[in-house]
């Protein structure tokens, strides 16, 4: 670890809280409905879709609106990816989307996690990229924002279970906070040296006089959405590792710093909402808690480098012209920091696009980003989801307290009782269940055990995280499954469907549920939920609720490999 | 042919998303009873 490396973790960190309250205030305008400068874009999107704004829905017709425009924006992006060969803006003149990929793509993209079985220069025409992928990127964004706000003014209000207008909530998302700030960011990706053009390949003649063939396209404006909608994936098959999608040290850093501020923003705008700002920075501080600690932990593994590796002569000590450590699959522009960095912030979010291999992480390294995902990605988390994750965990945390004490939880001023209950358990028990069947299934089928690239436990690793990634709605890959089969492609693509949908549903009951009670003031009786010892208890239900579902399966895949590593044994 | 099955495939998710918006409520429904027995 490098004295530069932490300063560059420590500016990433201040520049995410200086812009936290910013960010939080700006976003509070736009969902109260305050913020009317595009008013009439707005009138106009609503009276074509038929839409009533001023219509407050209730949690079951909010969640079915969602439900409806994410089947039909899946079947539409499902049909297009299937007829693209004979759709324009194809200059590489692309075949169509094998039916299995492209049913994992539209599932993947629908639900915000962009899990890739393809390189996206050699499968995607410019035209799927721009039409379909981007428009999921900007919409799937926007719904997980909705979704999160909703649950917000379902604490914040007492309305009959009624949650706000979830087409609205979509259209102004969209409208006023990721169009705008991915408009901004691809410029100055541009301005960097991303690419952003609808040439044909190029072919190039390398320094040793081979034919090489360049890939183009408008990269930059995807990127620039993917990164700040967490979405991730990359429109090259290496992702931010490729110079075109990554150009600088300056690109690194703001595409690794749009994955999490508009998380970081939403909290404070939770605040504001539910009028507590303190509970919002506490729920920042937890957040930011394990984040740091995520970080501390894969830089310590990747600096500290791999032991086989110096038994065999590498020099793994950092100096002046070597960055030491583990520097497998990392690119060596951005080193071990923004490796690790990347990696942590990814995976806290729902984002899942990489700049380095996670595959080649050292077994505690691989196993930070795997467990980031296990905890819930509600670490800032994806833009909406990591907040109503840490919502569901926060009403977790003062029923647990409301236990010890003797007394009915209240969360907010809104009782927790058995309802609320059984939403949060939905909530958190699906999760587990979807990636461990799904896992158990793949290490005993023969389908299953084919995708693997590597043996024994950093097999099983792969498996593990390859579902985890899909039904957190993540999307990163550990990179050694090959998950281009039938069996891969739809099961995973079954798997970024429950791990959204399934999960969004009892969010939005429990959202619903307290929003037909009343609210009651503090008493002496209430658990305080601005303290630190509120804090402390968040990240200990957070870390033991993880820890008790995942640690079997990670002791048998990263764990066991990190203890055969120090023997010398490889897979 | 696999076409079809995919389409249909996404479409029954859906439409056991939404019995599952039905279950959720009803089941808020239920235990709403529960905490108002005496």
């Amino acid at each position: 670890m490098t004295a530069n490396g932490w300063l560059q973790i420590l500016f990433y960190s201040a520049l995410l809280l200086a812009l936290t309250k910013p960010l939080g205030v700006y976003m509070v305008r736009v969902y109260d409905g305050s913020l009317r400068w595009l008013a009439p874009v707005e009138r106009v999107i609503y009276r074509a879709c038929g839409v009533d704004p001023e219509e407050d829905q209730h949690w079951t017709r909010y969640a079915g609106g969602l439900l409806l425009f994410s089947v039909v924006s899946m079947l539409v992006t499902y049909v297009a990816l299937r007829l693209q060969a004979h759709l324009p803006l194809n200059p590489a003149g692309l075949p169509a989307v094998a039916d299995r990929q492209a049913f994992e793509t539209a599932a993947s993209f629908t639900t915000n996690t962009n899990w890739q079985s393809y390189s996206g220069e050699v499968t995607m025409s410019y035209l799927s990229q721009m039409m379909q992928l981007a428009f999921h990127n900007f919409t799937s964004a926007a719904s997980g924002m909705a979704a999160a706000v909703a649950l917000a003014r379902g604490i914040a209000r007492r309305s009959g279970g009624r949650l706000g207008n979830f087409w609205v909530d979509l259209v102004r998302g969209t409208l006023y906070v990721l169009l705008p700030l991915a408009f901004v960011l691809a410029l100055i990706l541009v301005q960097q040296g991303v690419i952003q053009n609808f040439a044909q390949y190029v072919t190039a003649t390398t320094v040793e006089g081979a034919k090489q063939v360049l890939a183009m396209g408008p990269a930059a404006s995807q990127i620039a959405i993917k990164q700040l909608g967490t979405n991730g994936g990359g429109f090259f098959n290496v992702n931010s590792a490729h110079p075109f999608e990554n150009a600088t040290a300056i690109s690194n850093f703001l595409e690794m710093f749009a994955l999490l501020v508009i998380p970081a923003g939403l909290v404070y705008t939770f605040g504001r909402m539910v009028k507590n700002q303190k509970h919002g920075w506490a729920l920042w501080a937890a957040m930011f808690v394990v984040f740091f600690g995520g970080v501390t932990t894969a830089y310590w593994a990747e600096a500290r480098g791999n032991p086989i590796h110096a038994a065999r002569g590498v020099d793994i000590v950092a100096s002046a012209d070597n960055p030491g450590g583990n520097m497998e699959g990392k690119e060596v522009r951005f080193g071990i920091a923004n490796s690790v960095l990347w990696a942590t912030a990814t995976t806290d979010a729902s984002n899942g696009s990489v700049n380095a291999m996670h595959d080649s992480f050292t077994p505690i390294g691989g196993m930070v980003p795997l467990v980031n995902i296990q905890l819930g990605e509600e670490i800032f988390g994806g833009v909406g989801s990591g907040l109503y994750g840490m919502i569901m965990m926060a009403v977790l945390t003062v029923f647990i307290a409301g236990l010890m004490v003797g007394r009915t939880p209240e969360y907010l001023g809104k009782k927790i009782q058995s309802r609320e209950i059984r939403m949060v358990m939905l909530y958190v028990l699906i999760f587990p269940a979807v990636i461990l069947i799904f896992t158990a299934l793949s290490a005993v089928l023969p389908a299953g055990l084919a995708g693997r690239n590597n043996a024994g436990p950093h097999g099983l690793s792969e498996i593990l995280y390859a579902f985890t990634s899909v039904t957190g709605n993540n999307g990163s890959a550990f990179a050694g499954l090959t998950g281009s089969t039938d069996y891969y492609n739809t099961l995973l693509g079954l798997g970024t469907l429950l791990g959204r949908f399934a999960m969004m549903v009892p969010m939005l009951a429990l959202g619903g549920f307290l929003a037909e009670r009343k609210i009651a003031p503090e008493s002496a009786g209430t658990f305080p939920v601005t303290t630190p010892l509120f804090v402390i208890l968040l990240v200990s239900v957070i870390l033991i609720v993880g820890a008790l579902t995942f640690f079997p399966a990670l002791s048998l895949g990263p764990l066991v490999e990190h203890l055969l590593m120090g023997a010398g044994k490889l897979f | 042919m696999r076409d079809v099955a995919y389409i249909a495939l996404t479409v029954a998710f859906f439409a056991l998303m939404i019995a599952y918006v039905r279950g959720c409520e009803r089941l808020g429904r239920e235990a709403t009873g529960e905490e108002e027995r005496p």
